[in-house]
């Protein structure tokens, strides 16, 4: 059995953030609890301090009890909770340990002390039941997100943990990839483990889960068991702020634009890519794994390069803010260094209060906002969006979609790679697939 | 494909160190101070680093030739620096290469557990071989936007440049690294117990040939210097 | 010390060194080989201040000084670096200490100590050198004169100083660019 009692914690970082108040839950053996809510509401939380990460990684004020089994996870060490869990994690690119697919999966284990033969020997049966024998004996950083998120998930399994938490795992996953992460949940509720994930994307886990948590502002807003579930329309979870529970695979979405100015790609040598992309619309481009997203992207980028016409914002919007403050990244994207011009541009989105902060300090869609912003600068009128809402909640979409919209009325053409249906129906108003 | 073990890598390493780098016993080394110098390369064509070889080949030509030419004045000082510095470190480099392009991350902790170096050194080696590839990555996708974004940075920016591209490079790889610490501490890394190594490694013939070459070396030496 | 601050020590290691590999770049061109005792210790001092942000524990410093030895052999410069930085390491470690591991002077101070550690590439340059051209009279008295001449013993003590100096340099080139950087966006 699961249990916090009474718990209320606050980071010492950022002490509004995230925090938990007197929160009460017990989940008994061998159930699926899905944690949901917007983000910053706490339910990333109290994954963390079932891990045991809140208070011994993150520090903060803890008061109240959480106990797996009976053992209090805030006394033990990070070590001891280790072998009482396994969790996933929302980065593919951050949870591996080691660099090689199969030291990968004998991490967890090693730490442990297991001896060597019984480690070989879980691997070979996580190896089968997951069948990803073909993924064995590889450089994990040559291998896609969805791979890699199946790889930490196979590494959780090695260690036969009665408790699998999963913290946002899907995030950065496409729609195939996701479909199969549910497998592997299933997969894991079939054999009776406990299982508590905290999601924003709900379509993939709802008919899978037990019970359901509404967390806002660190307690516990609403209680669904399995029959609550089953009523739930998506009308219904809108109006608390909740993501669709429909599965619609992004790839048979229709969406069509008339005919008016395009813009042409040059061909690519290796992939068959649409010659044209119509102006003033927001395109959404989806396609399967493999079906050359990235390098469309990156094809767009370098074929654009002279004209100076395509901005791309990144999925990681990290990589393309260099300075120190959010005017002094507009000012070195003007032809010429002219403050009042990059003010304006400041204030058509919605940033002048921010022209003194550090980039890096903004949150995730402040930082799109400044990358656009760049882009505006130097006088690019095509945006490329790469996964622009991976990771966001309802409320944060929503935003990206107003944003999207506002970008189209002022006349700039929208280009956005996505696997989030939403997103395209919000939105969108035209739709490319690739084929591999 | 000759496999070596991780601690007869070392050991060559060593020997190259002492013998080639460092100059022990001078001439007295000869033929073997030649065998050593041409061994990184013969070690690197078994992993397929052909190009690798032939720059490391080239400069080490170049150093030996440097030395013999006949110069005077302020030319055959630098020179004679240029071909004493390729000659000496040349072969210990392309030996360093070898080391670290043939040889896994688990490899490398196991051998360094078997001889009883503290986790407190081998953690944060595995760690940090672990997180090379990481930063490479953020290098790399940083630099892809600065070209895109073709930020106005003319001759007079350098250190600006350089800025712009090491900080975010930092500011990122720090963020990467809280999210991979937090991962491998609640899989237990950092554990008292004694941990476990499923990687296997072991002396083979071809490491028993490298200790003999070693051993057959040193009392060479030794041999010449005291007659 | 923890699994966070080992953890901690792996991920700082690798970004200090391969900013310092950037510039180390330079050092295969053999004339340029000297100014690396400049460059090194001033590109050092961003990753190495930021990395003194997270070190509260004694024996921080000097592992990540170890470990730069042991790159350092491992890369085929040779295994008198692994002594020097062991050395220099465990004196940083004292000097950051006697600042209960927060003052930000003695942080500045501790790079300059902590810098010395590339000291000991170039000893084989040195100490081996008499043994070396010794045997290498068939190249003339000229080369032999020629080469201490430029790499006299006294350039030994100077290159050390030098890494010292050009530590403290970059220390405070590293807090500026904390102060600019990493504290305005919240990551320290």
């Amino acid at each position: 059995m699961t249990e916090l009692r009474d718990v209320s914690f606050s980071y010492a970082a950022a002490p509004e953030k995230g925090c938990i108040k007197h929160m009460d839950l017990t989940v008994p053996d061998g159930q699926f609890l899905l944690l949901t809510g917007s983000s910053g509401c706490g339910k990333s939380t109290v994954i963390r301090l079932l891990n045991g990460l809140v208070p011994h990684f993150f520090e903060g004020e803890l008061s109240g009890d959480v106990l797996i089994d009976g053992r209090s996870v805030p006394k033990m060490e990070l070590y001891e909770t280790a072998a009482l869990q396994g969790t996933v994690f929302q980065n593919p690119r951050a949870q591996f340990f080691t660099v090689d697919t199969t030291g990968e999966l004998a991490f967890g284990c090693e730490n442990q002390g297991l001896p060597e033969n019984e480690i070989l020997s879980r691997i070979g049966r996580t190896v089968e039941r997951f069948r990803i024998s073909d993924l064995m004996d590889r450089n994990i950083f040559c291998m896609s997100g969805g791979e890699k998120q199946k790889i930490a998930c196979a590494s959780v399994d090695t260690l036969q943990p009665p408790l699998i938490l999963l913290d946002e795992p899907s995030a950065n996953l496409d729609y195939a990839s996701t479909m199969q992460l549910r497998e592997i949940i299933k997969l894991w509720k079939s054999e009776g483990r406990t299982i508590i994930a905290a999601e924003h994307r709900l379509f993939y886990l709802w008919d899978i889960a037990d019970r359901a948590l509404l967390i806002r502002d660190g307690a516990i807003a609403e209680d669904w068991s399995r029959a609550d579930m089953d009523a739930m329309t998506n009308e219904k979870l809108a109006e608390y702020g909740l993501r669709s529970i429909h599965d619609t695979d992004p790839v048979t979405i229709e969406r069509s634009c008339s005919r008016g100015e395009v813009f042409n790609v040059k061909p690519h040598k290796k992939f068959t890519f649409p010659a044209e992309i119509p102006l003033h619309e927001i395109t959404a481009v989806v396609g399967r794994n493999g079906a050359g997203k990235t390098t469309f992207l990156r094809h767009m980028c370098r074929s654009a390069r002279r004209s100076r016409r395509i901005f791309m914002v990144m999925q990681d919007v990290d990589h393309q803010l260099f300075t120190d403050s959010v005017l002094e990244e507009v000012l070195i994207s003007l032809a010429q260094e002219d403050e009042a011009k990059a003010r304006e541009i400041l204030r058509s989105l919605d940033l002048e209060d921010f022209a003194d902060r550090h980039p890096m300090s903004l949150s995730g869609g402040q930082k799109q906002r400044v990358a656009i912003a760049c882009a505006a600068a130097s006088g690019r009128d095509i945006l490329l969006f790469d996964e622009p809402t991976s990771g966001l909640d309802y409320e944060h979409m929503r935003q990206t979609a107003d944003l999207l919209r506002q970008l189209r009325e002022q006349g700039r053409t929208v280009l956005v790679v996505t696997h989030d249906s939403e997103l395209i129906e919000a939105c969108c108003t035209n739709i490319i697939r690739l084929e591999s | 494909m000759i496999k070596l073990d991780p601690r007869t890598k070392l050991l060559l390493l060593l020997a190259e160190a002492v013998i080639v780098l460092g100059g022990l016993g001078g001439g007295n080394a000869e033929p073997f101070k030649t065998v050593f110098m041409a061994l990184p390369f013969l070690l690197l064509l078994t992993v397929k680093k052909y190009r690798t070889a032939v720059i490391g080949a080239v400069l080490l030509g170049l150093g030996l030739a440097a030395g013999h030419i006949p110069t005077e004045g302020r030319g055959a000082i630098v020179l004679l620096m240029c071909s004493g510095i390729l000659t000496r470190f040349v072969p210990s480099l392309m030996m360093g290469n070898y080391v670290m392009s043939s040889t896994r991350v688990s490899e490398f902790t196991a051998a360094m557990e078997r001889m009883h170096v503290t986790p407190k050194i081998t953690i944060p080696m595995a760690v940090m071989f672990r997180f090379f590839p990481t930063v490479k990555e953020e290098c790399s996708a940083i630099g892809e936007a600065m070209k895109m974004r073709d930020i106005r940075l003319g001759g007079s920016k350098v250190m600006q440049m350089a800025e712009y591209r090491l900080v975010p490079m930092m500011t990122c790889s720090v963020k990467i690294g809280e999210e991979l610490s937090a991962a491998a501490l609640t899989r237990g890394l950092g554990s008292p117990v004694k941990r476990t190594n499923v990687c296997r490694i072991g002396f083979r013939a071809a490491d028993i040939a490298m200790f003999l070459l070693c051993a057959a070396a040193l009392v060479w030496i030794i041999w010449r210097s005291v007659t | 010390m923890k699994g966070k601050d080992l953890i901690n020590i792996g991920i700082f290691s690798a970004i200090y060194f391969v900013v310092v590999m950037v510039f180390a770049m330079l050092g295969f061109i053999p004339v340029f080989m000297p100014l690396l005792a400049v460059l090194v210790p001033i590109a050092g001092g961003i990753p190495f201040m930021l990395f003194l942000t997270k070190v509260k524990k004694f024996g921080m410093i000097l592992i990540m000084s170890i470990i730069m030895g042991i790159m350092m052999i491992l890369t085929g410069m040779g295994f008198f670096t692994v002594i020097v930085s062991a050395v220099t390491g465990l004196c940083a470690e004292l000097v950051y200490r006697s600042g209960q591991y927060k003052s930000a002077s003695k942080a500045v101070l501790t790079h300059g100590v902590f810098g010395m550690w590339l000291w000991g590439n170039y000893l084989p340059l040195f100490f081996m050198a008499d043994k070396y051209w010794s045997t290498r009279k068939d190249f003339g008295q000229d080369y032999i004169d020629a080469l201490t001449k430029l790499m006299p013993m006294w350039m030994c003590p100077v290159l050390l100083v030098t890494a010292f100096v050009c530590g403290i340099i970059g220390g405070l080139l590293g807090k500026a660019v904390m102060k600019k950087h990493f504290v305005k966006a919240g990551i320290v």
